[in-house]
């Protein structure tokens, strides 16, 4: 008997190569391992303003923006832009999940916290598997026009959004449901063409939403999706430098919404918005960096104002034709000294204001400015404190009086998790 | 114009050969020894800058979209640039898992492997120290790895591989038995580094790492560092301080003010000097600085 045990027991140790019995614990269907790349990323500020927060949010960019500092509301959502507030603002605490999805796709998401709830502010899959250097995107994301618009508030070089980006397309910039499609050529030289189909659902200039009354209605809806895009991107070395320039185009319906306004209209119609971009970097060495970006945005918007009554919004007072060509810029230089040490100029300008009213033209301005610098340190790649200056010259009060606002700024950008890789 | 398109894809057509893009010029230097004229090789970062900050420049993204497999050293060293490189590139033949993408690191046995990792500990690499490349033996290792895998992708010239490998690792071997015999003196000798990336070099040849000039790894040197590490520097008499050739040397040389201790620039890879235009030459050099 005892043989018996014991030759068995020997089989037992053989058939099982010698391992012990798992501990309990250990005995589940474990997945731990598909946990997709996690990181976490907050930004904080400290804001001293020369103005009010109540005050600004009066300002308004004449015939281009309104409420570009301060918060905003839109849907049923109301929140504020970066640093809205004099004193401490949590601009946002961003979660970022990706992974691959199986040997065909991939998929992000990036879910953007406020005090206030949370936004999906992207979430989209990307094939990995088509090759001939094509690759589509669907979801929601961020759009390739132009430079900065791809990127999300922690990869910029300021903590406030240029003029021209803000002024034209708001805090969220082109962030929108649809699919690209992306085209790299075979060549050495890098050669990216792109086009996108997205919904078109943007505050300051696209939209396709009805306006008022869905019975009799003031601007009637237009068929979705309605916004397009459509971009080229090249780049190329010479020896530590590296040059990168991109034009784009967008075109789709406008629905511009201001009935709850103090003087209430809204505006239906179809944008065009043109982009030229150029980013020179130079690097000295492994951690210094010379970086000149400029991006150019110039907008067409042709449609019809309908002036409401402000007692009675459902009445239309006058509905005139309407034509808004406004173009501006923004170029700044970024000196990166050493892995801790950044710092940075940016000058930033709304040169063209040309608004016709029936093909009247209408006097309003056209020099809006702004200028900022900033002084970054790292204490490593995951933290970033950086102290900021503002002089905004762009924003006028409800008396059409042009203001100056001073602002500083200490932001800190602090993330964890997944090694968030950069692009260029 | 379509006369253009074709006059700009003709070259492309006409490489017969495979185009393989690799991450690091030592890794293109095994590969062309072993692929000989049935590869190209596409370096992606340069041997002169730090290996772990290479920026992934657009132009990086069509050498990846136009190669047809990708070698890298893995270990976390491309972790900050390499995969936005692979996304944007869209190549089903370059991304992870494909069977013509090699991870290197899988096929050594990496030392230092932190115990516990969290990065208030710098940046560390999980998984261990990645520049296992600069231990000769590693080499032939690599070498091997580097020939199966061609021949995995390209089965067709197998005779031509095993035959270039079998010559490379021969010379490699006789190389290996000069440079010991030139280092065996140095056994036991202390030094210090700027970032621990001779780990390999210094265990192969029996040299001891007493300290590093970055507190932790990834973290620029602080003054309360620098001097705890010129008391060390006097207690323990390290030989020399080791030094790469991408941090600044500032303060390796204001040590050596204080202390007298030698510092001799290391080349990591090939084009980290001017001098070092191969495999032998970078180990010719690294066998030859320590006087």
């Amino acid at each position: 008997m005892k043989k018996i045990l014991l030759s068995s027991a020997l089989c037992a140790t053989i058939a099982f190569g010698g391992a012990n019995v798992l501990p309990v614990e250990k005995r589940t269907f474990e997945q731990s391992k598909f946990i997709p790349d996690i990181s976490l990323v907050m930004d904080a500020s400290l804001v001293n303003r020369n103005i009010s927060d109540d005050e600004v949010a009066h300002l308004e960019i004449p015939g281009v923006a309104h409420g570009l500092l301060g918060s905003h509301s839109h849907d049923e959502a109301t929140h504020a832009t970066y640093n809205a507030n004099n004193g401490f603002n949590l601009n946002y605490a961003e979660l970022v999940l990706s992974s691959s999805v199986d040997p065909f796709l991939s998929m992000d998401g990036v879910f953007h916290f406020s005090e206030h709830g949370v936004e999906i502010e992207e979430i989209y899959f990307t094939t990995t598997a088509l090759g001939f250097g094509t690759r589509v995107k669907g979801g929601k994301f961020n759009s390739n026009f132009g430079y900065l618009n791809e990127q999300h508030h922690h990869s910029w070089d300021f903590n406030d959004m240029p003029l021209v980006y803000e002024a034209f397309l708001g805090m969220h910039s082109i962030n929108e449901k649809g699919l690209q499609l992306q085209w790299m050529a075979p060549t050495d030289t890098y050669l990216m063409l792109g086009a996108e189909v997205l919904q078109g659902d943007n505050e300051q200039m696209f939209g396709n939403k009805t306006i008022g009354d869905t019975q009799a209605p003031i601007v009637k809806y237009a068929d979705a999706p309605s916004l397009f895009v459509a971009y080229a991107k090249t780049s190329f070395d010479i020896e530590d430098t590296t040059i990168l320039a991109g034009l784009s185009y967008a075109r789709g319906s406008s629905r511009i919404d201001h009935t709850t306004d103090e003087t209430p209209h809204a505006v239906g119609g179809m944008s065009s918005l043109y982009g030229v971009d150029l980013v020179v970097k130079h690097y000295f060495d492994s951690y210094s960096f010379l970086t000149w970006q400029s991006e150019w945005l110039g907008r067409k918007i042709d449609g019809t104002q309908y002036n409401l009554n402000p007692d009675d919004t459902t009445v239309v007072l006058s509905s005139p034709d309407l034509t808004k060509e406004q173009s501006g810029l923004y170029t700044q230089l970024i000196y990166g000294m050493s892995k801790n040490w950044h710092m940075g100029l940016r000058y930033d300008t709304i040169y063209q204001n040309d608004i016709e009213v029936n093909n009247v033209k209408v006097a309003k301005p056209n020099n809006f400015n702004k200028y900022s610098a900033m002084l970054e340190y790292h204490t490593s790649e995951f933290a970033r404190f950086r102290l900021q200056y503002n002089r905004n010259n762009a924003l006028y009060n409800e008396a059409g009086k042009q203001q100056n606002i001073d602002t500083i700024i200490l932001q800190a950008n602090i993330s964890i998790g997944a090694h968030a890789a950069h692009s260029f | 114009m379509y006369k253009l398109l074709i006059l700009l894809l003709l070259p492309l057509t006409l490489l017969a050969h495979m185009n393989i893009a690799v991450s690091y010029p030592y890794i293109g230097a095994i590969t062309k020894s072993i692929g000989g004229e049935h590869i190209k090789t596409v370096v992606l970062a340069k041997g002169n800058w730090d290996p772990h900050f290479v920026v992934p420049r657009p132009s990086l993204i069509a050498k990846v979209r136009n190669a047809d497999a990708l070698i890298m050293n893995g270990g976390q060293l491309e972790i900050g640039w390499l995969p936005p490189l692979i996304n944007r590139a869209a190549n089903p033949k370059t991304k992870a898992g494909a069977n013509s993408f090699l991870n290197l690191s899988h096929h050594i046995e990496l030392i230092n492997k932190p115990k516990s990792v969290d990065r208030a500990g710098g940046d560390i690499h999980p998984d261990g120290n990645p520049h296992f490349h600069l231990d000769p033996k590693n080499i032939l290792v690599l070498a091997n790895t580097i020939k199966e895998f061609l021949i995995s992708i390209d089965g067709e010239h197998r005779s031509i591989y095993e035959k270039n490998h079998a010559d490379f690792s021969d010379k490699w071997r006789s190389n290996i038995s000069t440079w010991s015999e030139k280092m065996a003196s140095k056994k036991g000798m202390k030094v210090i580094q700027f970032h621990n990336n001779l780990a390999y070099f210094n265990k192969a040849y029996g040299l001891i790492n007493v300290g590093t000039i970055e507190p932790l790894p990834g973290i620029p040197p602080s003054s309360r560092h620098i001097i705890e590490l010129i008391k060390l520097v006097k207690e323990e008499k390290p030989c020399c301080i080791l030094h790469d050739v991408y941090h600044s040397t500032k303060t390796a040389k204001f040590i050596s003010g204080k202390t007298g201790i030698k510092v001799i620039l290391m080349p990591h890879d090939i084009g980290a000097l001017e001098d070092i235009e191969d495999l032998t030459s970078l180990f010719d050099y690294l066998t030859s600085a320590i006087k």
